[in-house]
């Protein structure tokens, strides 16, 4: 795949990725900063995340509320993301409106005031937030089987963080954690749409050139390559309704296993989408464990997560149970489709259409000026840009022998989360 | 702060969709077509409705619509389940169909070249479903057991509540899914005469937006959907006049372990696109959406720190429906939070907005325009309301007339015309109070 990237490097260390796209007088501006729930310490969960929801509160120069009419008035939207490695902030505005989407930006970098009394209101909000989340059984099990998943690394913590660190964590605590990620040789800017190159270089310079150069004290933890021995956890919950969650180690972004696993999990529960916002997914109603369990009215969906990290993660598979049906049925049948993948290779044209899908999804997100802009940024967290640019070609490669060696290496039924929730009563009609 | 107001205003993009790139044609059948090229796009997306929904549902046979929806994938008069699903899936392409209360839409996309097969596929399930027994008892099935997921879920929980309150002896009161004993009660026979009576091709539309021309659109058209023929199609029955409540409701559905309690209150909102529509849209955005939510969020979630999601919303659609405001809140804070937004909503009624609210809102929503444009699916959705509300082919240019033309005065009458404090229905789901 070609592409009309430029890249540089600002003095102050801030990185820089411009990509000129002039289908729609739009552009999408995003700043990334190398800091998400993998750089906090126990006590101290959900630390990025607030830094988040602060940098809407107000600057040294500019209020929250300013900010926030500045860009609703010209049409735009802005938002911002914490996920495990990284917190981001995009602002999509008509490509008139570029310098104020740099004048936020540049000035959230160096001087967000994180007020006493803001920080009071925020945590009661964050605290809504995470109750919203408790309200979801699947949020409940996914918490569960992820704190299982890993002894030490800071994958195993949700990034929205505990409620009893969300009610200790200090102002201070907040702000030395701003102060400290918050560099410029921690960040990317990236920017996708209507624009002129050389002229936004000159932009660039003049709102983030003049930022100092600060260093950051990274907090790296070091990798798990292997989930705990065989693991398996019961919730219970109000309700007919059951799920079963399964967690197995999945390879790091950046490895040439991450793309093998890309396609296992196609064939065995059904492409994902690359893309953040919406162009559309595919169903997987010819997938390995639909046709399993779905088709054979054992549950009632079934997915699979793949996420690309810095570290070594999780490879989740979900299901949502059939309430007639024994949970530990389903999981035979689930480890059944697993060993078949793991005891031959799938036929070729199986993998061929893994892969046609795969350019499906790829194309669908790029009539989208915002997936564009996400793309470049977080394809460089846990890689490069090149990645993202190779990703079709490195699908394409995948050999049905490699896909059977990654079944293999990470599909072992020893090396697991199983999460059960189930009915708090029992369900009233199980099924042996 | 007058750096960030020094913002130049959008220019007038070049190609929004209009009378001079829009075709739109009526296939020998009925069906509308609405095509737009995106030549920058390599893929193509498709967007469309039938006339027919779940307002032709009895009582006892509630999800009815829903379910003849969802079935039409699991096989057709040609092809099985699996073999269906696979000519769509192995060329990364995909089509959903579902159902509302007045229509059944269906939505799909796929690269530019086989957007043959798509529409091909599509007459195929819209026409010969085969409604497979041992997939019915699976549909059905899997409707059950979202429906148990439903009965856990607050938001659900307060909607359904809602809509019981506000509409009650209209067909929109009922859920569009249908409930436990209806769904258990529904036959494959059911599904099949459904389709038989309202299936056709009379009051369908489709859109086609993407990297393929207009024309080439109309003729591969030509070639799927004209074929499809229905000359029994049933109109569906008539909606029956909507009176609005005379006195307020108010439920609370308590659910366990629940740690956020959902909250719906609303009322009736103007006839979609109507001169009201207009006025109301801009009042609400002010109410409960412009930047982070508001004076709504700014005053429950900025101020009080009560909810981390609280709007407004201003629903579109054919025949009554609601005006509403949504919130999540701690099951501690539920009153609290009512008392905020009642406060709110009484400033809203009392007095005009600001000039600069007015001005900012009307900036936004202008600005919105190219941006709801972007993608495929944003134009092929715009393409559809054009169809569904018979607005011009040039609506999307007229549009920032439309709005400037709307005074701070007008919103007030508009919004008083619709909102009665003495008459609001309240819902909410979570931890019982």
């Amino acid at each position: 795949m070609t592409s009309n990237l430029q890249q540089f490097t600002l003095s102050n260390g801030l990185k820089v990725m411009l990509k000129e796209i002039h289908t729609a007088p739009l552009i999408s501006h995003w700043v990334w900063y190398g800091v998400g729930s993998r750089n906090e310490f126990p006590g101290k969960t959900g630390l990025s995340h607030w830094v988040e929801h602060m940098q809407f509160k107000g600057t040294e120069h500019f209020s929250g509320r300013q900010m926030d009419q500045a860009i609703a008035k010209t049409g735009g939207y802005w938002n911002a993301f914490t996920g495990e490695d990284w917190t981001t902030y995009f602002e999509t505005l008509p490509s008139s409106a570029l310098d104020l989407a740099m004048e936020i930006e540049a000035e959230r970098m160096r001087s967000s005031r994180f007020l006493a009394e803001e920080v009071e209101t925020e945590r009661t909000v964050i605290l809504s937030e995470r109750e919203g989340n408790e309200n979801e059984p699947r949020f409940r099990l996914a918490e569960a089987v992820q704190a299982a998943a890993f002894q030490e690394h800071p994958y195993r913590n949700e990034v929205i963080g505990f409620k009893s660190d969300l009610l200790a964590i200090t102002r201070e605590d907040l702000y030395n954690h701003y102060r400290n990620y918050y560099a410029p040789s921690n960040a990317m800017l990236c920017l996708a749409g209507d624009f002129d190159t050389a002229k936004v270089l000159k932009k660039i310079e003049k709102f983030y050139g003049a930022i100092p150069e600060s260093p950051v004290d990274k907090h790296n933890p070091q990798p798990e390559f292997s989930p705990p021995s065989y693991q398996q956890i019961e919730l219970f919950g109000p309700g007919e309704a059951s799920y079963i969650q399964v967690a197995y180690r999945c390879p790091q972004g950046n490895s040439e296993d991450f793309f093998a696993l890309t396609i296992l999990d196609s064939l065995l529960a059904g492409p994902s989408s690359l893309n953040m916002f919406g162009s559309g997914g595919i169903s997987n109603r010819i997938s390995r464990l639909y046709l399993a369990l779905v088709d054979k009215g054992l549950a009632a969906s079934v997915s699979g997560g793949l996420n690309a990290n810095i570290d070594p993660g999780t490879y989740n598979l979900n299901l949502n149970c059939n309430p007639v049906v024994k949970p530990d049925k389903l999981l035979k049948k689930l480890d059944q489709e697993i060993e078949r993948l793991r005891s031959k290779p799938a036929p070729k044209n199986e993998i061929r259409q893994a892969q046609k899908q795969a350019k499906a999804l790829f194309a669908y997100g790029s009539d989208n000026i915002t997936n564009q802009g996400f793309w470049m940024g977080y394809s460089c967290s846990f890689a490069d840009y090149d990645w993202f640019l190779n990703y079709v070609e490195k699908l394409e490669a995948v050999s049905p022998e490699a896909v059977m060696e990654a079944a293999r290496k990470y599909l072992d039924p020893q090396q697991r989360v199983v999460g059960y929730y189930l009915p708090k009563n029992g369900s009233s009609h199980v099924q042996a | 702060m007058s750096r960030l107001n020094a913002v130049r205003q959008n220019p007038t993009p070049q190609n929004v969709p209009g009378s001079k790139n829009i075709l739109r044609e009526e296939l020998k059948n009925g069906a509308k077509l609405l095509s737009f090229r995106n030549s920058s796009s390599p893929a193509v997306v498709i967007r469309g409705y039938l006339n027919c929904g779940a307002v032709a549902e009895t009582v006892d046979k509630l999800g009815t619509a829903s379910l003849t929806a969802s079935m039409l994938m699991a096989g057709t008069q040609k092809q099985s389940f699996k073999a269906l699903n696979a000519s769509i899936e192995s060329i990364g392409a995909s089509l959903y169909v579902g159902a509302g209360s007045l229509q059944t839409t269906f939505a799909g996309q796929c690269l530019r070249e086989d957007l043959p097969k798509l529409l091909s596929t599509l007459v195929e399930v819209l026409d010969e479903p085969a409604f497979p027994p041992t997939q019915f008892d699976r549909y059905k099935m899997q409707t059950l057991t979202m429906l148990s997921i439903q009965a856990q879920d607050s938001f659900e929980q307060a909607d359904l509540a809602f809509n019981r309150l506000f509409y009650r002896d209209h067909p929109y009161a009922h859920p569009q899914t249908g409930t436990f004993e209806t769904v258990q009660n529904l036959t494959r026979d059911d599904l099949v005469a459904f389709h038989e009576r309202y299936f056709g091709p009379k009051g369908m539309a489709i859109a086609i937006v993407g990297g393929i021309q207009p024309e080439e659109a109309l003729q591969i058209c030509q070639q799927t959907i004209e074929t499809w023929q229905r000359p029994r199609q049933e109109t569906m029955p008539e909606l029956p006049t909507f009176i609005p409540l005379e006195t307020a409701q108010r439920e609370h559905i308590p659910l366990e372990d629940k740690s956020q309690t959902d909250l719906l209150m609303g009322t009736l909102a103007p006839e979609t696109m109507s001169r009201d529509y207009y006025a109301c849209s801009i009042g609400n955005n002010i109410l409960g959406q412009f930047g982070m939510m508001g004076r709504l969020g700014n005053s429950v979630r900025e101020k009080a720190g009560l909810a981390y999601g609280i709007q407004s919303e201003l629903s579109g659609g054919i025949g009554p429906v609601p005006w509403l405001i949504a919130a999540g809140v701690n099951p501690d804070n539920l009153e609290k939070a009512l008392r905020l937004i009642r406060k709110e909503l009484e400033r809203f009624l009392s007095q005009p907005v600001t000039a600069t609210e007015l001005k900012n809102s009307k900036t936004q929503m202008n600005g919105r325009i190219p941006l709801s444009l972007e993608s495929n699916s944003g134009v092929a959705t715009a393409l559809l309301s054009i169809q569904r509300y018979g607005l011009s082919l040039d609506y999307f240019s007229e549009l920032p007339a439309i709005l400037e033309s709307v005074s701070r005065e007008e919103i007030l009458t508009a919004a008083r015309r619709y909102w009665d404090l003495e008459k609001l229905v309240i819902t909410s789901s979570g931890r019982a109070y």
